[in-house]
């Protein structure tokens, strides 16, 4: 029925034709959203709250392997979810290690089977998929699988997967197209290296892996598919975790080499060869010194790019609307209010200039952007003390600043960082490490020595930051905190 | 060929039929058992059998659609019953369709746009 509207509008047809396109008197919805991820869905949602007639539009682009998936985005399908849930698998593995001296008795060496973690892991996917169109569809938002892109003022034109295009037009757009990860742009890296967003949904165990980056991606994959007994190996160009504490970030290297994962260091990929077909096969990647003329030749079933990710915002005729992207970086720079350059275009998520690249992150400034266009309000997204968590096998949760971005902003001499190892109740019976967990806040000494870095490595500390978080929101200052009386026995308390 | 319905009762009864048509879409709907007059002792059951049923020239051309009355009031109230532990129902009525995680629970049930989603979407 919209393609018959269309139909009867000739006369914009033949100025579209023309290059001129003119403003409708009236549009067909309120709200457009490109992307149906964590910012896309949050915002459609919330505008439906307020009965603006809304649509979401959300297409996926399979991957050079051929991967694909439903509504959600990226958090949902490949990313934060199945992340959790097979760091959460090897950490079962370690359990049942651990076990043994609390005193279980099995006498079965345990063996790990990749295709039942992933199938279920899959299924709960496909759960959260039908789970947000049933929302999108009871809260009347219309969702269109299909790939938008701007061809004029106010107007997005939709192609599905059969290559049907729409054109739609709206009052408001906001832009939550998200990141896609990046290729190392050397021979046989499409061909045969795979990424996160082929992994969770690996049809076979990718065997002997060889991870490339040193990212969170980078290190969290490696460090479950470790813990999952598999034999892994992470190629780093230079450091650790770029843009993390270092400190921690060396951390939590030591120990996972220290706990089976190999560290190439200051090497990069050159070349990725196929030796044997299969599923998997086997590849022969040639590597390069940074430091020097060196090269190696090593080869794995599974070559795994985790090198970064790039933002969808190249094709999506951005340029039509006249919407300012960074050229290098493809990221789109927005004011406090998440608008473009464009007044009635705005934009949320990862593709956001100079912002935390978070779900929550995501969902709260789609959230707020939308009650600010249609509910009255002004609160803006707080992009300041966010917490995070890494989910490396010894998990590592921060909030604030690293000590080295402290020391560079309030000078060494007013910082003052107070640290601790601690040795989890949990792991002294099985004789886990005793040395490795760690905790440390950085104080303002000229500002009352308030918190204004959280930083701790240990098990579940994701939960251990999600309070301290609320707590630097807050004001907490180290006296505060010296006298909160600790739970005993828990890693928090330390 | 267009879609034919079953109908069935109890656990048994439904994997069996299930399994006799496999590679064909099945939907299935899960009701309370209906008394002598043919009104189930579950009312969300009473209030969604029509909307269903107003549905079902939706279905796909192949597909099958499975009546299946689970049991009486206790026998569902059971928390080991064999529709919670095998095929995870938590509520009556439950509208899905078989072999994927698409379904629709209680008060969805009532709302023709979401049957007419599960019925016409992948």
């Amino acid at each position: 029925s919209i393609q018959a509207h269309k139909e009867e509008e000739n006369p914009r047809k033949t100025m579209e034709v023309n290059g001129f396109m003119p403003v409708p008197d009236s549009y067909d919805y309120d709200l457009i959203v490109i992307g149906g991820g964590s910012g896309g869905l949050a915002a459609a949602k919330e505008a439906a709250k307020y009965e603006k007639k809304v649509m979401v539009l959300d297409f996926v682009m399979p991957t050079p392997q051929g991967s694909s998936w439903g509504l959600g985005g990226t958090c949902v399908n490949v990313g934060c979810i199945p992340k959790k849930l097979m760091h959460q698998a090897a950490l079962l593995g370690q359990a049942l290690q651990d076990s043994r001296k609390f005193g279980w008795q099995f006498t079965e060496e345990v063996k790990h089977n990749w295709m039942t973690m992933t199938e279920s892991v899959q299924n709960y996917i496909g759960s959260l998929n039908w789970g947000y169109r049933v929302a999108l569809r009871d809260k009347k938002v219309t969702y269109e699988n299909a790939y938008g892109e701007f061809v004029g003022s106010h107007t997005i034109k939709a192609t599905n997967k059969k290559g049907v295009e729409k054109l739609y037009t709206a009052e408001t757009f906001i832009i939550a197209t998200g990141e896609r990860p990046r290729y190392l742009g050397i021979p046989g890296d499409k061909e045969y290296c795979i990424s996160s967003d082929d992994l969770f949904s690996l049809p076979y165990c990718p065997g002997r892996t060889l991870v490339v980056g040193a990212s969170y991606v980078a290190l969290e994959c490696a460090g479950f598919l470790a813990g999952l007994g598999l034999d892994v190996t992470v190629m780093v160009r230079s450091i650790l975790l770029r843009g993390f504490d270092q400190d921690m970030a060396n951390r939590i290297g030591e120990y996972m080499k220290e706990h089976g994962v190999n560290f190439i260091r200051e090497f990069v990929p050159i070349k990725v060869e196929r030796v044997e077909e299969g599923t998997p096969g086997i590849l022969k990647v040639t590597a390069k010194s940074t430091t020097g003329d060196q090269i190696i030749e090593v080869e794995y079933n599974t070559v795994l790019l985790a090198i970064g990710r790039d933002p969808c915002t190249r094709k999506i005729g951005l340029d039509k609307v006249g919407v300012k992207i960074n050229e290098r970086t493809g990221k789109i720079p927005v004011n406090d209010e998440e608008q473009t350059n464009v007044p009635y275009i705005y934009a949320v998520g990862d593709i956001l200039q100079d912002k935390l690249e978070l779900t929550p992150v995501a969902i709260q400034a789609g959230r707020l952007l939308v009650q600010r266009l249609y509910a009255g309000t002004t609160t803006k997204c707080d992009y300041v003390n966010v917490p995070t968590t890494v989910f490396t096998p010894l998990e590592y949760g921060a909030c604030g600043y690293s000590e080295e971005t402290a020391v560079e902003k309030f000078g060494e001499e007013n910082i003052e960082v107070y640290h601790s190892h601690f040795w989890p109740l949990e792991w002294t019976v099985p004789s886990r490490d005793n040395n490795k967990c760690y905790a440390k806040i950085i104080c303002n000494t000229q500002d009352d020595e308030r918190v204004i870095g959280f930083h701790v490595l240990g098990p579940n500390a994701g939960e251990v930051t999600q309070g301290f978080a609320a707590a630097i929101k807050c004001g907490l200052t180290k006296e505060q905190l010296d006298s909160t009386v600790g739970i005993h026995p828990v890693c928090a308390e330390v | 060929m267009g879609w034919e319905e079953r109908q069935v009762r109890g656990y048994p009864e439904f994997v069996r039929t299930a399994q006799s048509y496999h590679g064909r879409p099945i939907f299935a709907l899960f009701c309370g058992d209906k008394d002598a007059e043919g009104r189930s002792w579950c009312p969300d059951c009473v209030t969604a059998e029509p909307v269903v049923r107003k549905e079902l020239h939706n279905l796909p051309d192949e597909s099958v659609f499975i009546y299946c009355l689970v049991g009486d009031r206790a026998y569902w109230k059971d928390p080991n019953n064999e529709f919670r532990r095998n095929l995870k129902l938590t509520g009556v009525p439950t509208l899905l369709k078989y072999g994927t995680p698409q379904k629709l629970v209680e008060e969805e049930c009532f709302k023709s746009e979401l049957v007419r989603m599960l019925f016409t979407e992948d």
